[in-house]
């Protein structure tokens, strides 16, 4: 066995140990990594009320409800991922691609009432892109309704031209 | 010794061709003008395209044009350091010196593209998402490619002994490479702020053609661009151990005239 | 100009002036290497 191969064979073996012991931490830490828990999430296993953390979610369709107590603007909305709902309110202002059928981040503590009380709220958005006319298009057709959730498969919409040739 | 080539000396000896300094300087000094034109070129196309003439993105407006830097931005640092990580075990494996300076040269650059990722992400994410920063699985793994950058450019130039610093930055490399398959699957692994939004759907990356061309135009260009001031680098760096070697053998004249006619 | 447009114009002007930053540090130093390896090879060669 020539060195260099002895150096090639070295350098494999340390690759395939770091990377097993990556993979194994990864997986032994998953819980903390998580950027945020669901609504599913919290009926099985309600955090305290002292504590605070990371609700997301879709922004239930039909739920949201804005009010004003004390001069401040108080939002009223309903987050779920399907199959549990947690009901929400924040005082303050929501970031402006909030909407129904949105996904959002909320921080805050669950209170008694089973209410979470958010301290902030930032918007997700889905990895789709496309120009304000082919969305309107979409909608028009009754292809896609945003607050129902996401947007149709790509390959039906990525090359639609509802501007031109008189659409 | 057995008749069939080694696997590791047939790469070794055609990579060893590029190897010899004169050759590489007169390769690389006819590939650069062409490859800054091309750069040039098409960035003038892509970037008033991206700015002024692609159209806003229905839910984010005009926001959505910092994706057309953004992304490429993070394309190459991610693939900069793909690059980097194969340099480094080429250096290590066949002691390819060129890969050693190259190593050393791209760092910097890297960190500097990753720098703009993030500081490009987080002019998008206020507007977006309402903050600036997260520390969320995706953000926070880019910051570590970003360190690790940083790590590898300092210290490469930390030892004395410059065969001794690449080597310990061809090991840091190679270590920090386990972190870019966290970047690239640390949004469909946990849930992150950042998307696709894996709640509603896990399909793949959905943009409409008027968005995408231009995306592609000014990935293409930055992607020359980058590699235009890599080897930039490469080639002063290249010229400056040349100059190293020519003023010590000087040196070496001036303290021991009698021996002008012996090993250099 | 709107706020989103001061965050796209902000990315712009980041990403060009590093870029250019980084092209100009890099010609400079090449140019700088190439003039003191002609002074070099060229005081070489008559010795």
């Amino acid at each position: 066995m020539t060195r260099k191969k002895k150096r090639l064979y070295l350098l494999l073996l340390c690759g395939l140990g770091l990377g097993s012991a990556t993979a194994l931490t990864l997986t032994a830490f998953q819980d903390n990594l998580v950027f945020f828990r669901s609504p599913s999430d919290i009926v099985r296993e309600a955090p305290g009320p002292e504590r605070a953390f990371r609700l997301g979610g879709l922004v239930e369709t039909g739920s949201l409800s804005r009010s004003t107590e004390a001069g401040r603007p108080l939002a009223r909305f309903v987050v779920t991922d399907g199959a549990a709902q947690v009901p929400v309110a924040f005082g303050g202002v929501l970031p402006d691609l909030f909407r129904e059928g949105q996904g959002v981040v909320t921080l805050g503590k669950l209170g008694r009432d089973g209410v979470f009380m958010a301290s902030e709220v930032l918007a997700r958005h889905d990895e789709t892109y496309m120009p304000p006319d082919v969305a309107d298009a979409l909608k028009r057709s009754g292809h896609w309704n945003p607050n129902q959730g996401a947007a149709p498969p790509a390959s039906s919409w990525n090359t639609l031209q509802p501007g031109r040739g008189g659409g | 010794m057995s008749n069939a080539p080694s696997l590791a000396a047939r790469p070794a000896a055609s990579l060893h061709r590029f190897a010899n300094p004169g050759r590489f300087l007169r390769l690389s000094g006819r590939v650069l003008p062409w490859l800054a034109g091309a750069a040039v070129l098409v960035l003038a196309v892509g970037l008033p395209w991206a700015l002024l003439f692609s159209p806003p993105d229905w839910q984010q407006g005009e926001t959505v044009r910092i994706m057309y830097l953004h992304v490429p931005m993070a394309w190459l640092a991610m693939g900069g350091y793909a690059g980097l990580a194969v340099g480094s075990a080429m250096a290590l494996v066949w002691r390819h010196p060129l890969a050693d300076l190259a190593a050393r040269e791209l760092s910097p650059v890297g960190a500097a593209v990753t720098a703009l990722c993030l500081a490009t992400g987080s002019l998008w994410g206020k507007p977006m998402w309402g903050a600036w920063w997260v520390w969320d699985a995706r953000l926070t793994s880019v910051l570590v490619l970003f360190f690790l950058w940083l790590g590898h450019a300092a210290l490469v130039r930390a030892f004395d002994d410059p065969e001794r610093g690449a080597r310990m930055g061809a090991i840091l490399a190679l270590v920090g490479a386990l972190n870019l398959p966290v970047v690239k699957f640390s949004v469909d692994w946990w849930n992150t702020l950042h998307q696709p939004a894996s709640l509603t759907r896990v399909n793949a990356p959905a943009l409409h053609v008027d968005i995408l061309y231009p995306l592609l135009t000014c990935t293409l260009g930055l992607t020359l661009a980058f590699a235009a001031v890599v080897l930039l680098r490469v080639r002063a760096a290249v010229m400056e151990r040349r100059i190293r070697a020519l003023q010590m053998a000087a040196a070496r004249r001036a303290e021991a005239p009698p021996m002008v006619g012996a090993e250099s | 100009m709107s706020l989103h447009w001061w965050h796209v114009a902000i990315s712009y002007a980041l990403v060009l002036g590093g870029f250019a930053a980084l092209t100009a540090t890099a010609v400079l130093r090449h140019a700088q290497a190439k003039r003191v390896l002609a002074r070099l090879e060229t005081r070489k060669r008559p010795a």
